[in-house]
């Protein structure tokens, strides 16, 4: 029976550490995208330093217009070499630098960057401008919906988790009703009585937080790896200060919601008292 | 040390299990607690313990009101009050040291202690050689013994009996009978309900008898029947 307590509890918490891991990387990689791409302007034409910063000049002086970056084409094929070279056989696709210059925007409001745009593009100097705000939009609410989702699913996971423990816990206390009994008629409190069960509890708490921990961060270590060889553009959450907060949050977790399930089971037991 | 004033149980199914009933029980007394199945007996004795409160009168028990006890406070006067029964209640899976001392434990005693009490209550009841037993192994009055050690480990003022004798032999029942005597000589007030009729007989001590749940009889140097 504490298997079975044990087992929902590691499902549980390696489910919500899943969704906490999605959910922090999913905001990292809005936000990375959302802070580099307000908006780009691109042009294949040469461009010498000065006119480059003339163009830049006039940007910057766009209403609404809060920040503009240049990336010469040079530049920018020397830090994709630098990103992706070592995970592609850049060698062997392409011979000349096929990038142009960039002028990267940031614009103070999101809503001006259509007129902003309008008003870059209008520049003879540039030939494209690209700005995804409706696709960031778009994920910023997946994301909003995702985590409302997820956070539903928690909830529900930690309630049924909870009375999973309870109720194993509970038999436990069933079991030993004769022995409560007779404890108690030798002069036992009730704290006395309940120590042993709410140590079940958190014993059946950390064996599936530590066991959760485990599969999830082999699981997440090995996906990690392979999006980054598919995916490399995709800014995953690496950080292990960050993934450690993750881990040691679902572990507590388990371990309150175990505290906590053997706690109540053992108190219902004893409130059948004259 | 032990008084009841008026006292009356009803039960939620409308049973009368106690009537009204009053008495005194002395320090270091000795009392046989006699009458038929159903008179009521073992309801008296639970109210001692706090096993049940009476529904209207007075239970005080070595100067408590037992009825106006905090819940909390209850384990405190079961410490000081030793209870025998016929099923004996023993943990089953623990050793007759165990099962003695854990009545030690539960006060939270030093184990030094605990091992020192448990030892002399052992000694006392003749189970010294099948502390390491368990309660399967044992005969009803070697189980009894252990009950009995049990029951006094903490040397508590009062020790109760509610029918201790009800699954024993009579030789067995006569020796139990005569550990619960030589117990009260060692300064402890002594409450056995039983109807073993010899033995109550035998001892020639207080009697009080019970009928339908009224007490009929006080009688010093009493017999089972009148």
């Amino acid at each position: 029976m504490t298997m079975v307590a044990i087992v929902t509890i590691t499902v549980s918490l390696t489910i919500f550490g899943f969704f906490l891991l999605s959910i922090i990387n999913m905001g990292n990689i809005v936000g990375t995208f959302a802070s580099r791409l307000d908006l780009v302007a691109y042009t294949s034409k040469d461009l010498s330093l000065e006119d480059a910063a003339a163009v830049q000049l006039k940007i910057g002086k766009l209403p609404g217009v809060e920040k503009v970056e240049f990336t010469s084409k040079t530049e920018a094929w020397k830090k994709f070499k630098g990103d992706f070279g070592s995970k592609l056989a850049l060698e062997e696709i392409v011979h000349e630098n096929p990038l142009p210059h960039t002028f990267a925007v940031r614009v103070r409001n999101p809503d001006m960057l259509p007129m902003v745009a309008k008003s870059i593009s209008d520049l003879e100097v540039i030939d494209e401008v690209r700005y995804s705000g409706k696709l960031i939009d778009q994920m910023r609410s997946m994301v909003g919906a995702v985590r409302a989702a997820g956070i539903v699913l928690v909830v529900l996971l930690s309630l049924a988790t909870l009375l999973i423990v309870v109720n194993t816990i509970r038999l436990t206390v069933i079991a030993r009703e004769t022995d409560i009994y007779i404890m108690k008629l030798v002069g036992a409190t009730n704290t006395f009585v309940k120590w042993p069960f709410i140590i079940e509890g958190i014993m059946i708490g950390v064996i599936g937080g530590i066991a959760s921990f485990i599969i999830l961060k082999l699981f997440y270590d090995s996906v990690v790896m392979q999006i980054s060889a598919a995916l490399p553009f995709l800014p995953v959450v690496t950080d292990q200060r960050l993934l450690w907060f993750v881990y040691l949050v679902m572990t507590l977790t388990g371990i309150g919601l175990g505290m906590l399930g053997g706690y109540i089971s053992v108190s219902r037991a004893l409130k059948n008292e004259p | 040390m032990i008084e009841l004033t008026n006292v009356s149980k009803t039960f939620s199914s409308g049973i009368d299990a106690l009537h009204n009933i009053s008495l005194t029980i002395g320090k270091e007394e000795f009392v046989f607690l006699v009458g038929s199945s159903g008179a009521g007996k073992t309801t008296l004795l639970k109210m001692l313990y706090r096993e049940d409160i009476p529904s209207s009168g007075k239970v005080v028990v070595d100067r408590v009101n037992v009825a106006e006890l905090n819940p909390d406070q209850v384990p405190y006067l079961r410490r000081n009050i030793g209870v025998v029964f016929q099923d004996f209640k023993l943990l089953p899976k623990r050793t007759v040291y165990e099962n003695v001392a854990f009545a030690l434990r539960v006060t939270g005693a030093p184990r030094s202690t605990i091992r020192r009490k448990a030892m002399q209550a052992l000694e006392l009841v003749g189970m010294l050689r099948r502390v390491s037993s368990f309660p399967n192994e044992l005969s009803g009055g070697e189980k009894q013994r252990v009950c009995i050690a049990r029951a006094i480990v903490n040397n508590p003022p009062i020790l109760l009996a509610d029918e201790p004798t009800g699954n024993l032999d009579p030789t067995t029942s006569w020796d139990i009978l005569q550990l619960l005597d030589k117990i009260n000589k060692r300064n402890t007030t002594v409450v056995v309900a039983t109807h073993n009729k010899s033995i109550v007989d035998e001892m020639k001590k207080r009697v009080i008898e019970l009928d339908g749940g009224r007490l009929i009889r006080d009688q010093q140097l009493g017999m089972y029947n009148v």
